[in-house]
């Protein structure tokens, strides 16, 4: 089944590390679909997804840290990671700009993730051959 | 590039039905063409007279009559799913139409996503 | 290469709603394809008869059911890359 042709995709990630399998599913996609020699446009964190920016995740050290891993490998490949911005304040997940405009006692956004509108996802949609998306299982 | 969101949880909830909601808003802003299609216990979204402050959150109802506006394409349900939940045309909000989800809907569609 | 109408992609188990609902909307010329808790549906009974039906090898193998997997095809992260781009259309259910 191998595919010779470049491809561009776009990852929705809706389901939480450590609640769903959601981010491990997308990551494993993710990084088969860059060895294939495929280009991923964008990673956009929607709903519980946006979980997976969070700095302060603290798993065991015999588990494995799903937003390190992740930043990890959009770090390595340049890929932009983007949190739902309205979904992120409503969950607790903020950068500095949104830490002072609402005058909140921190941030934690992880990098390389950042924090953007539905506008990301509408545009990484319509620059995509495949938009996919994880959500928790059940 | 059509779209269509579908919606089969229930409003109060969890928060999916409104993100699922957000996000064909956000197709619209965009000039994308975009359809909501409520399937299973999703259907409760439509009924008519819902009052949410005793649970201190906003009406859905109010979000969903101004999708038009916002220009959301259609708002389709599932008939066999408002059977079973009780609705008929007279306790849906206006604007609903009736539809079989089947295959043959969804081809009509590029593009079919859930919000969560 | 074979080419498929709608990629469903289930990640949920058999009886979660939304499985009941991705199986009823299977078409012919469409392809299912399982994935997490959605591998379950291996053991639990029949495969859907319309479409191809493919799973997710680490998830198979991590639930230990290897050995029902009956007519399902199973395959690796690359070919769900690759299976996502031979469908008209992808629904992740």
């Amino acid at each position: 089944m191998a595919d010779t042709s470049s491809e561009t995709f776009t990852l929705v990630i809706t389901g939480a590390p450590y609640s769903s399998q959601a981010p491990q599913t997308a990551l494993g996609f993710a990084r088969a679909a860059t060895d294939a020699g495929h280009r991923i446009a964008r990673i956009f964190l929607y709903g519980d997804g946006v979980h997976l920016a969070s700095a302060l995740s603290a798993p065991p050290s015999d588990e494995t840290h799903w937003p390190k891993e992740w930043a990890g490998f959009l770090e390595h490949h340049g890929i932009p990671g983007i949190a739902c911005i309205a979904s992120a304040l409503r969950r607790g997940l903020v950068n500095e700009t949104e830490q002072k405009r609402y005058a909140l006692p921190g941030s934690n956004l992880l990098h390389p993730f950042e924090i953007a509108g539905l506008g990301e996802w509408v545009e990484g949609r319509m620059m995509s051959t495949r938009t996919l998306y994880f959500h928790a299982g059940g | 590039m059509s779209t269509l969101i579908m919606i089969d949880q229930p409003p109060y909830g969890t928060w999916n039905g409104r993100e699922a909601l957000d996000m064909a808003f956000s197709l619209a802003a965009f000039d994308q063409s975009a359809s909501l299609l409520f399937t299973g216990a999703g259907v409760i979204w439509l009924k008519r007279a819902q009052d949410a402050a005793g649970i201190a959150q906003k009406s859905v109802e109010k979000n969903l009559s101004a999708a038009p506006i916002f220009g959301i394409e259609a708002i389709l349900a599932d008939r066999s799913a408002c059977q079973r939940y009780g609705l008929d045309e007279a306790s849906l909000i206006t604007g609903v139409t009736l539809v079989d989800a089947n295959g043959a809907l969804l081809d009509q569609y590029n593009h079919t996503a859930f919000a969560g | 290469m074979s080419s498929f109408n709608t990629l469903h992609i289930l990640n949920k188990s058999p009886q979660h709603p939304r499985a009941a609902q991705c199986l009823a909307l299977l078409s012919e010329g469409d392809a299912l394809l399982l994935t997490e808790n959605g591998v379950l549906l291996l053991c639990a009974g029949s495969l859907p008869a319309m479409g191809k039906v493919f799973a997710l090898s680490p998830d198979v193998s991590a639930r230990g059911i290897g050995n029902t997997i009956g007519d399902a095809t199973l395959v690796e992260f690359g070919d769900m890359v690759a299976l996502s781009l031979q469908a008209q259309r992808v629904i992740s259910w």
